[in-house]
């Protein structure tokens, strides 16, 4: 391994890189689906290979390859060199990275209980049963399912970094659908499209009180079919942590990533209304909300110990006290603003160039309780767990849909109410915003699948928040 | 790699792993991509990876493996793993078996040059010169790839497929506007540069500085593009055995009804000169030619064979890499055209919208097709059959059963969309009442 790094390295300079990276990943992952009583699929998946990142004549090339020898170091070098010369063919300036402190470090994950090493046929049997606990005539599908993986990455730089990281990542979740034979309608646990994850090791899974849960969520999806649909107008909203999960990943996360900020992902992911001359100034929310990226957390999906250019992890605020202050970065993109580098670049592989991504994107609790934020609402409604979500290109209009919520009247909760919406523009929203609950209801949710990028890289991420409460929102939408 | 390495490997899984029935796919090859933004290259990047699936078969038992390590210890590694899992299962009454060898070619060979580093920023250095000379941005990507996709099975079945692909993409932003075009080849040297630009350039500069109209119901005209994106929920959450098993397809309890007007047709054909070939699944299935809906009447679903012999059916050629929760998946997706002219279609509209592409659309009810997003990159008032002015961006919300229902009218040219590995053929289409729901600030 340390060979093919240094051939790689030494060859990037030889051809006339001014800065070279390489990745080396190793990573080992197991899936596990049940559907309907039956297991659906089980599969480990094994993937190895390295990357190199070159900046050659001032600007960018990249090449990757499975085949992890020396030899392949010296051709993957000379193919990002290439890359890179043509790349040039079309410069305007040359790619600049700000300086950082370069680190040699070596990372291990501790775990209390290694994924790998429960058996897969108890596994199976955990999941069957938890099938079975969702089983009820008009359930028409039941599923679960589980995730581990284990990572061991590589990153050294011509700068002089070497940065071994381990990562061990759990996950699972469950989710029924319902049908009346007129309409569907679905309940997740803890959260919709694969439940929750994070980096731990098989705790979590016993953590998550999957047992606890399956009968409770196989219930609510019969019984929204039997719901009142959810209202439309103005009103106010309490969201649930998992739904604001989801809130704060489009329309904090997204909007925030200097890349996009700058036109570089124009072309697929969009662009966004956070311009630069907004940072220190635009008031992005109410004073409630203050909104962090924080690669620090413990055990939260969205954090490491180091990101893919070597830059240590950090806690830096987005907004605070409603005001707009802070971008996730890269060392180009925090160099052309004049910006310290935050740690937020990253690849989901080895055959892909690190991007800026989201890390644990969360909203700071507050200092109330569920019950006084209810009691502080005359006519809304309390929703949470996402079903429906689309937001336009420059993260302004948003519309989101739950897959449950609640009626709140003068103050006390109501009826269950199905297919509730919500929709708004996205600083309108945030400012609306004038109550959220204390540490006691904060959760952090981690979120295995965000797409960006050309080509497509799928990160893993993460959002804590705790209940959130927002005035005059525009609810439902008329489709009829 | 080549073709003899790559079923050397194959060769090599399914003659050591011991078990009842074994399946082992190798897919993969050379991807590069150029991308640009701000009018000059951003992102250039190449790779060369493949990925070894294998299926171990031990009577009702199926287990899974995969590795990107080709070397011998990784395989043998994959192998053991596979088989571990089947004899940890339990068994799943309803597997049937592994697909047999259906007749049709072995061998599919799809494939040009692919282009070099330099030829490719070449190609982008025209998209961007002619931007920068109008004061415009440009931002997009050339990608090109050679995939390649064998499958050998102890059944019999042993294919192999090569194919290139090359897209060109472009979206042109003004301080106000902007405008897209797209083209996907199996040739990159067929790829139209120029053409690519002229509707880039020309819907950016026709949606400069636009109006705010109010949200409602319009008559539409939507691009290839937008039909496409329209549609793409459908072809997960409706056309497979698994969607009428689990009830969660509008097809369930139609088959035969006549839902659509006679006009809407919809097939996929792997094998169609019209779309970017692939001559069978991800099982080593022969591509089949599958009507969902033909003539506005429901017709047939697509077949893994996990859910084919399930029901006493053949598979139809859609699988997905196994396992897979989605089920079968139309890989080249077909609406089928129409008589008019995109002239034609706009000219008949009194009052209404085209549509150059929509943006983050997502279902909101499965059954009813129910889809939110956004327009994105050119969108017209269309008034006494012209388009007169730019209009800022609006949220719809509509069934694709509705605008189906609704559909007025749909072009004789047709698009090649190429999107993840999946192709659409869409034509224009001209729907009435189609409902918007909001506005946004550009």
């Amino acid at each position: 391994m340390q060979e093919v790094i240094e051939r790689a390295l030494f060859t990037a300079k030889k051809l006339g890189a001014t800065y070279a990276d390489v990745r080396l990943i190793e990573r080992e992952a197991e899936d596990i689906t049940v559907s309907n009583g039956k297991v659906e699929g089980v599969k480990k998946r094994l993937t190895k290979g390295f990357g190199v990142r070159v900046i050659v004549n001032g600007a960018w090339g990249f090449f990757s390859s499975y085949n992890v020898s020396p030899e392949e170091g010296e051709y993957v070098a000379f193919n990002a060199v290439q890359i890179a010369k043509a790349s040039a063919m079309t410069k305007i300036e040359d790619a600049r990275l700000a300086q950082v402190e370069i680190y040699q470090d070596k990372v291990l994950q501790p775990v209390k209980i290694d994924p790998f090493s429960i058996p897969l046929n108890k596994k199976i049997d955990f999941m069957l049963s938890l099938d079975k606990l969702m089983e009820k005539p008009g359930i028409i599908v039941r599923s679960s399912s589980m995730h581990f993986s284990k990572e061991w990455k590589t990153f050294a730089s011509l700068e002089g970094a070497f940065i071994e990281q381990e990562r061990i990542v759990s996950g699972a979740g469950l989710q029924a659908i319902a049908t009346d034979g007129k309409e569907i309608q679905i309940r997740s646990y803890p959260a919709s499209f694969g439940g929750n994850y994070a980096r731990k090791g098989y705790e979590f899974i016993e953590e998550m009180k999957l047992e606890e849960n399956a009968e409770r969520i196989r219930d609510e999806a019969l019984l929204l079919l039997k719901a009142k649909p959810a209202p439309s107008g103005i009103m106010d909203l309490i969201i649930g942590p998992y739904q604001m999960a989801l809130q704060l990943h489009e329309s904090v996360g997204h909007p925030t990533e200097l890349d996009r900020v700058l036109g570089e992902e124009a072309s697929f992911a969009g662009t966004s209304f956070l311009t630069p001359e907004k940072l220190g100034n635009f008031q992005f929310g109410s004073k409630y909300v203050n909104i962090v990226a924080d690669a620090t957390v413990p055990d939260a999906l969205g954090g490491f110990a180091y990101d893919d250019e070597g830059v240590k992890a950090k806690k830096i605020y987005l907004v605070k006290e409603g005001l707009f202050v802070g971008y996730l970065n890269s060392r180009e993109t925090a160099f052309k603003l004049g910006l310290e580098p935050m740690g937020a670049m990253r690849a989901d592989g080895w055959n892909r160039q690190p991007i800026i991504r989201m890390t644990s994107i969360n909203l700071e609790p507050g200092n109330m309780t569920l019950e006084e934020l209810i009691a502080g609402v005359n006519e809304g409604l309390l929703i949470d767990v996402n079903r429906s979500w689309s937001i336009d290109q420059k993260r302004l209009n948003f519309q989101f849909g739950t897959e449950i919520g609640y009626e709140i009247k003068n103050g006390k909760i109501q009826d269950m109410v199905k297919n509730p919406t919500y929709s708004g523009i996205t600083y309108e929203f945030w400012r609306s915003l004038d109550g959220v609950g204390n540490e006691s209801y904060y959760k952090i949710l981690g979120v295995p699948n965000c797409g960006k990028g050309e080509p497509m890289q799928v990160m893993e991420v993460s959002h804590g928040s705790s209940y959130a409460r927002f005035r005059n929102v525009r609810v439902g939408v008329k489709h009829e | 790699m080549n073709k003899e390495r790559i079923l050397q490997i194959l060769n090599y899984v399914v003659k050591n792993a011991e078990a009842d029935q074994v399946e082992a796919v190798l897919m993969g090859g050379e991807t590069y991509l150029t991308g640009f933004a701000n009018n000059y290259i951003h992102r250039n990047v190449g790779e060369e990876s493949y990925e070894l699936n294998i299926r171990i078969v031990l009577g009702k038992k199926v287990g899974a493996s995969s590795t990107s390590d080709l070397s011998d210890e990784a395989i043998n590694e994959a192998i053991r793993n596979a088989i571990n899992i089947a004899k940890l299962q339990k068994d799943n009454p309803d597997f049937v078996s592994l697909p047999q060898n259906y007749p049709g070619d072995n061998e599919f060979i799809f494939v040009s040059q692919v282009p070099d580093a330099e030829t490719r920023a070449s190609m982008v250095k025209k998209l961007v010169d002619a931007s920068r000379k109008y004061g415009f941005i440009s931002s997009g990507k050339f990608e090109t790839e050679k995939f390649q996709l064998a499958v050998k099975n102890s059944l019999g079945v042993e294919r192999y497929m090569e194919r290139t692909v090359s897209t060109l993409k472009n979206i042109v932003m003004t301080d106000t506007s902007s405008g897209f075009s797209q083209e996907s080849k199996q040739d990159f040297r067929e790829i139209n540069i120029e053409s690519i630009l002229e509707e880039s350039l020309e819907v950016a500069r026709m949606a400069q500085n636009p109006i705010e109209i109010s949200p409602g119901k319009y008559e539409v005209v939507l691009s290839p593009y937008a039909v496409e994106e329209f549609l793409s929920s459908m072809k997960y959450l409706s056309l497979n055995a698994k969607n009428i098993e689990e009830g969660t397809s509008f097809m369930k309890g139609h088959f035969g009804e006549k839902l659509f007007p006679d006009h809407i047709s919809l097939y996929d054909d792997g094998l169609s000169n019209e779309t970017l070939k692939m001559g069978f699944d991800f099982e080593g299935v022969p591509k089949k030619k599958v009507y969902f809906v033909k003539e506005g009447v429901i017709l047939d679903v697509l077949y893994d064979s996990f859910y084919a012999y399930k029901e006493g059916k053949d598979p139809t050629g859609h699988s997905l890499p196994q396992p897979n929760s989605l089920g079968a998946y139309p890989m080249n997706f077909f609406v089928h055209g129409g008589t008019s002219s995109v002239e034609e279609m706009i000219s008949h509209v009194e009052r209404g919208l085209y549509v150059q592409r929509f943006w983050y659309t997502n279902p909101m009810e499965p059954t009813s097709l129910l889809i939110t997003g956004m327009t994105r990159d050119g969108l017209f008032l269309i008034e006494n059959g012209k388009i007169t002015k730019p209009v800022k961006h609006m949220r719809f919300t509509e069934s694709i059963l509705n605008a189906f229902k609704n559909c007025l009218e749909i072009s004789n040219i047709s698009k090649i969309i190429y999107e993840d590995g999946a192709v659409t053929t869409a034509p224009y289409m001209r729907i009435k009442d189609f409902k918007f729901t909001s506005v946004t600030e550009f």
